[in-house]
């Protein structure tokens, strides 16, 4: 009898083992690690989407205008860097300014607000060259809302030009490592 | 001679045969316990700077008391963002919504992770029970989850963080 007892008894104790065993993730309590690789990254936004190009005269003073941007960037920690740059994707049609290789009749100056550096002297921008809008170096973070900038275009006024409205379009690119 | 052995030998055989009663009884009180999984990578959702976010399923077995019973799950930050450099609960609004409660109630609304004080999951009424069907939930474990999401901010310096959170069952 004692050691019918004595099986029941370890019996009902395997039974609770066993369950324990079954259940072991489950407690009064769990802990989980949230994790998140902060990787190097960039974006801009053009707010204003279409640049006017205007002269105020009409003795073939140049033709000017400003392009707004905001843009966001982070750079790595350690030798990360990044670039905003102006590129001709979209020549002027026929009749209008031609941009050949070399041509420095479109340029542009900078004002970019920290932590970009703009660009420090006139860039030209035609068929074949970008121009720099600005530079960042390492470990480099914008603002939470991003930070802004400005390109201020000039187009030498060629008497060769048609009369009548020209376009083009110059994508802005942001990158980051 | 021999019937008096008969007699003997036939109580011997009977002796060790008995009839007793024993009563059982058990008490059942109101209890609760969770499971999550140890690591929940967050991603982000969309480049450049979506949101990083991430679903974290939480299983759990609950018993309320019949009158006056309540039950909750419950989560908190056990401490900041590490290292430093990347986000921090204070300034970056770690936010998660629940969903999907086979048992009891799913918070409402967004939660903001705080290390100060503990922020709903589930909420379970009285008469709650896990598994089995009615009156229990049918689902057994039963299941909810987290929708975290954290802002992609730029000034985050590069790298690998971590948070650890805790979540904690109440039952009455």
């Amino acid at each position: 009898m004692k050691h019918l007892r004595n099986i029941i008894v370890a019996a009902a104790v395997c039974m609770l083992c066993f369950t324990a065993t079954a259940n072991a993730q489950f407690a009064a309590t769990g802990t989980t690690t949230l994790s998140l690789t902060v990787a190097s990254e960039a974006a801009l936004r053009i707010d204003s989407p279409t640049t006017a190009l205007t002269t105020a005269t009409t003795v073939f003073d140049n033709y000017t205008g400003t392009t707004n941007f905001t843009y966001k960037i982070r750079s790595t920690k350690t030798g990360g860097s990044g670039t905003i740059t102006a590129a001709l994707t979209t020549p002027f049609g026929s009749g209008g300014p031609v941009l050949p290789s070399g041509s420095t009749d479109l340029q542009f100056t900078c004002v970019v607000s920290s932590p970009g550096t703009g660009c420090t002297s006139a860039q030209r921008v035609n068929i074949v060259d970008a121009g720099t809008v600005a530079t960042f170096g390492t470990d480099a973070h914008s603002a939470r809302a991003g930070n802004s900038g400005s390109v201020a275009w000039t187009l030498v006024n060629d008497p060769v030009y048609e009369t009548g409205t020209h376009t083009a379009t110059v994508t802005f690119t942001v990158s980051a490592t | 001679m021999r019937l008096a052995l008969a007699i003997l030998g036939a109580a011997v055989c009977h002796a060790d045969t008995a009839t007793t009663t024993q009563a059982v009884t058990v008490e059942i009180v109101a209890a609760g316990k969770l499971s999550v999984q140890a690591a929940l990578p967050l991603a982000a959702q969309t480049s450049p700077f979506g949101d990083f976010a991430g679903t974290l399923p939480v299983n759990y077995r609950m018993r309320t008391s019949a009158t006056g019973g309540s039950g909750s799950i419950t989560l908190q930050a056990a401490g900041e963002f590490s290292p430093a450099g990347g986000p921090t609960l204070a300034g970056s609004a770690l936010r998660y919504t629940c969903g999907g409660a086979t048992l009891g109630t799913a918070c409402a609304g967004t939660q903001v992770v705080s290390q100060a004080a503990q922020t709903p999951v589930v909420q379970v009424p009285s008469g709650a029970c896990t598994g089995g069907g009615a009156p229990c939930s049918a689902a057994d474990p039963a299941s909810s989850q987290l929708q975290f999401v954290l802002e992609n901010d730029p000034r985050f310096s590069t790298g690998v963080y971590t948070v650890r959170l805790v979540l904690t069952t109440s039952s009455l």
